[in-house]
């Protein structure tokens, strides 16, 4: 089975697969990405490719509502992104120039899959380590082409479009424009990227990207912007792993605008999130009750004394 | 309750809420709703009762406003408070129609169909089903209008819905387009290819001879051409679609055309009927008819009068369906449908339909004997063909020359052309693909210099336009420009930002897997620009695998390593 259901209590799509409930669980004895595995005969640099245990499928078969229940075919994409080649490495641990490939790969895969007219948004993704579900330690992320815009996405929208209508302005170029007065919160800056502990953090040492330029999408930065996003994912990662002496886990997530349909390209600044679980070496801040339930975060740490540790934490690239 | 049509006048476009409500017109009422929407508000309604030109609201007149005209060859133009229409008189007899929807009003006022922009703000119909939403620009004030040509409903229906965006037209338009594209759900090729077309080269003087040859040129040069298109002058006559002397059969042609690897595609003016047609003779039934039930001229080219088909009419409709029935069965995949403004004209039909619902029968039975080959609008109604066609003309006739002084009426001219590629451009990608008018490339038997072509291929090639070359290919060719055509397209789709629509001057970013490119035009008219392609830090070759499984592998590699650090 492969279909979408309507929560008519929150308004909101639910994929249901069963594929997915067949995919492998850190299997310790082999791994599928490296050369030999399941899904590769022989050496490559980087790699997209289409989940074996998707969720969404361009063909996915056709299915009918069922009275007030209601349902949509799941014709959507699920690639698995490789970084590398090299299964010890990590994007804290790969060359600069290896994560400038990824990100080429990423605006490429984000044009092609906006073809198909039915996709709304393309949402790149890792999950690095088992506390947040990762299943396989070779470096890589995954993307989820959607035929509909997610419920938090429409959140960001309509958080963002009603800032531009207040202010005339985009929010997050005021945000980095605040920021970089105070440079309170501010981990990391280079000439296009500042990196940044955000004030309305939900994580305890979440952490920010936003281009200083406003552009919506990955697509719009140039390749000087390209590279410089290489650099500040590298120095998150690296400052991530440095701060407990561990391979840190966390989900990093791409917000870019909607595809084939309204973007609000106007109000919406790309930027890059990443949510660590962890609130102290040996501490997982979980996604319990109340974050489920209500989307109501508690954060146990002050964004501000987490940008301070993580701005201390030196990194030489 | 307002009455007898009494417009509404807002001092300033942050009263557009007042207009809700109910309001009466002679023999018709009107229920007007206005919600917010991010930026702006949107104003819906109903309507019942004979309908004919309801004044909705009017505001103040900016210093300056872009306006556009209703189809594919009409300016889309910034106009300022001194812009006289300057349409030559003598003109009007034969193109009348082709200028406007509304020639009855059209060359006394200064109007702008479907949507208007400026400094401050966009305004917009998201679409045109049944209704034509125009703007009536006067001295000091602009009225918005929504016109259903006395068009009758016996019960209460949706009229045309209308946004008002407080975004200026740089950023306006863009989201307008958006939220055209998601009313009409429209839904066009995920492709736009690259093609041939024999018309800026040969015009009427092509022949079956000169087809081969340019087949044969084509594959000897290596252009990578998908589509290659037979022009106007195949025909017996305009509504006698059939193969004149000139030409072997439909059969014939097609399958040469695709023996060389392209898809046969074939220009013809689907809702035109020519005096000397033996459709006209036989069968004036199924013409557009003036109240008198004489058949109207839609407008005269070839040095004929031209008829419009009737797309309400079953037996036009039916034959509409076989001949494009026909066409594909033939061979051909892609379809130039050219001077669509006749199948909107005013006048009697067999169905008491608005004009814009007769064309959209038209282009619907267009579109279902055809299935999924790529339909090419061009001398269109816009808004009305949005989810009909997958491609669309968006200006004037190209042409062999750059005239700065020429009239801009859309008749042919490489600059007018070219403006509005630029002012439209908000259209690609979203409402169709925008077809620029073809690329002429070859350095000889033109006027255009190398700067006009080079500017021309990059602003098509940076909006992401369709790109149809027209030379005729024994000529000598810029095969410079051609290379980057073919470099350009492979780097795939492209995402683009136009700045300066209101200035004149404008910015354009085009950014892809290959990073941001950037135009700046200083000034069209003296072909004042400059080019800046960014320079690649990191160039990857995609290898695609289809796997036994159906699943898609993409593989990236590094061409060379132009980074600046080490690997």
């Amino acid at each position: 089975m492969m279909e979408r259901r309507w929560n008519l209590l929150t308004g909101e799509w639910v994929m249901v697969s069963a594929f997915t409930q067949a995919r492998p669980t850190n299997p310790t004895n082999f791994c599928p990405l490296c050369p030999g595995g399941d899904e590769f005969e022989g050496e490559y640099d980087l790699a997209s490719f289409d989940n074996r245990f998707p969720s969404m499928k361009l063909d996915a078969p056709e299915v009918e509502s069922i009275g007030i229940y209601k349902k949509e075919r799941s014709n959507g994409k699920c690639e698995v992104v490789v970084y590398t080649v090299d299964h010890e490495s990590a994007m804290s641990q790969m060359p600069t120039h290896q994560i400038e490939k990824l990100i080429q790969m990423w605006v490429d895969r984000y044009l092609d899959l906006s073809q198909n007219r039915f996709i709304k948004y393309v949402y790149i993704f890792e999950n690095r380590g088992k506390e947040v579900g990762a299943t396989l330690p070779h470096p890589h992320g995954q993307l989820y082409a959607f035929p509909f815009i997610p419920k938090r996405i429409e959140a960001k929208l309509q958080a963002l479009s009603q800032y531009y209508d207040e202010n005339r302005r985009c929010a997050v170029c005021d945000i980095v424009e605040n920021e970089m007065k105070g440079k309170e919160r501010i981990i990391y800056e280079n000439d296009s990227f500042i990196a940044l502990v955000p004030f309305y953090a939900r994580w305890p040492y979440e952490v920010h990207v936003y281009p200083k330029r406003h552009v919506s999408t990955l697509v719009e930065l140039t390749n000087i912007e390209r590279y410089h996003l290489s650099k500040a994912l590298k120095v998150v990662t690296m400052k991530y792993d440095l701060l407990f002496k561990q391979a840190f886990p966390y989900m990093m997530m791409l917000f870019q605008a909607p595809v084939n349909d309204v973007s609000y390209s106007h109000a919406f600044h790309f930027h890059i999130e990443f949510n660590p679980v962890k609130r102290d070496k040996d501490k997982i801040k979980w996604m319990a009750s109340v974050e489920t339930g209500t989307w109501a975060f508690i954060n146990p740490k002050i964004p501000e004394e987490a940008a301070k540790e993580l701005r201390n934490v030196e990194v030489e690239l | 309750m307002k009455k007898d049509g009494e417009s509404m006048y807002l001092q300033s476009l942050v009263e557009v809420r007042k207009i809700a409500g109910y309001r009466q017109f002679e023999n018709g009422e009107i229920l007007l709703e206005v919600t917010k929407i991010p930026s702006g508000f949107k104003i819906s309604g109903e309507v019942k009762g004979v309908v004919d030109d309801i004044e909705l609201f009017s505001f103040p007149r900016p210093d300056r406003v872009l306006a556009n005209n209703w189809q594919s060859w009409g300016p889309t133009r910034v106009i300022g408070k001194d812009f006289v229409l300057n349409f030559p008189r003598e003109l009007i007899q034969k193109f009348g129609f082709s200028a406007s929807l509304m020639p009855e009003i059209y060359f006394d006022s200064l109007i702008s169909d479907y949507f208007i922009a400026s400094d401050s703000f966009t305004i917009g119909a998201l679409k045109s089903n049944v209704g034509h939403v125009y703007f009536k620009i006067d001295a000091e004030h602009v009225s918005v209008h929504l016109r259903y040509f006395g068009r009758e409903f016996d019960d209460w229906t949706v009229v045309e819905p209308i946004v008002v965006l407080n975004l200026d037209a740089d950023v306006g338009l863009p989201y307008y387009a958006q939220l055209v594209a998601k009313e009409n759900n429209a839904v066009f090729s995920s492709h736009n290819p690259l093609g041939w077309s024999s018309w800026y080269h040969y015009y009427l003087d092509f022949d079956y001879e000169k087809m081969v040859s340019d087949l044969e040129q084509s594959k000897e040069l290596n252009l990578g051409y998908e589509v290659f298109q037979i022009d106007d002058a195949w025909e017996v006559d305009i509504g006698d679609w059939v193969p004149n002397e000139k030409f072997p059969s439909l059969n014939e042609m097609a399958k040469k055309i695709a023996s060389y690897g392209y898809t046969p595609g074939i220009w013809l003016a689907p809702f035109s009927i020519s005096e000397t047609s033996s459709v006209y003779k036989e069968h004036k039934e199924w013409l557009v008819k003036d109240k008198d039930g004489n058949p109207i001229v839609a407008y005269e080219n070839w040095n004929k009068k031209i008829y419009a088909l009737d797309t309400t009419h079953p037996e036009a409709l039916e034959w509409l369906k076989n001949l494009f029935i026909s066409l594909k069965e033939s061979g051909f995949n892609y379809f130039k449908i050219d001077f669509l403004f006749a199948g909107a004209i005013q006048g009697k039909r067999y169905s008491l339909l608005s004009p814009i619902e007769a064309y959209r029968n038209g282009l619907k039975t267009i579109r279902e004997a055809v299935g999924d080959s790529f339909i090419l609008g061009c001398g269109a109604p816009l808004l009305p063909s949005v989810g009909f066609v997958d491609g669309m003309r968006i200006g004037a006739d190209t042409a062999p020359f750059w005239d700065v002084n020429g009239p801009d009426i859309g008749y042919p001219n490489a600059y007018y052309a070219l403006r509005n590629v630029i002012t439209r451009s908000f259209m690609n990608n979203v409402f169709w693909w925008n077809d620029p008018d073809c690329l002429m490339l070859r350095t000889e038997d033109t006027q255009l210099d190398d700067k006009h072509r080079e500017l021309y291929t990059a602003i098509s090639l940076f909006l992401d336009n369709m790109i149809i070359e027209s030379d005729k290919l024994s000529c000598k060719i810029d095969l410079n420009l051609w290379e980057l055509v073919k470099r350009y397209k492979k780097y795939g789709r492209r995402i683009f930002k136009v700045r300066g629509i209101m200035e004149g001057r404008y910015k354009i970013q085009s950014c892809g897997v290959n990073g941001c490119d950037e135009i700046i035009i200083n000034d069209l008219a003296t072909v004042d620009y400059s080019v800046n392609f960014d320079k690649p830090r990191v160039e990857l070759i995609k290898d695609i695998e289809k796997r036994d499984d159906g699943r898609t592998f993409n593989y990236y590699s590094e061409k060379e390593n132009k980074g600046g650090e080490s690997k």
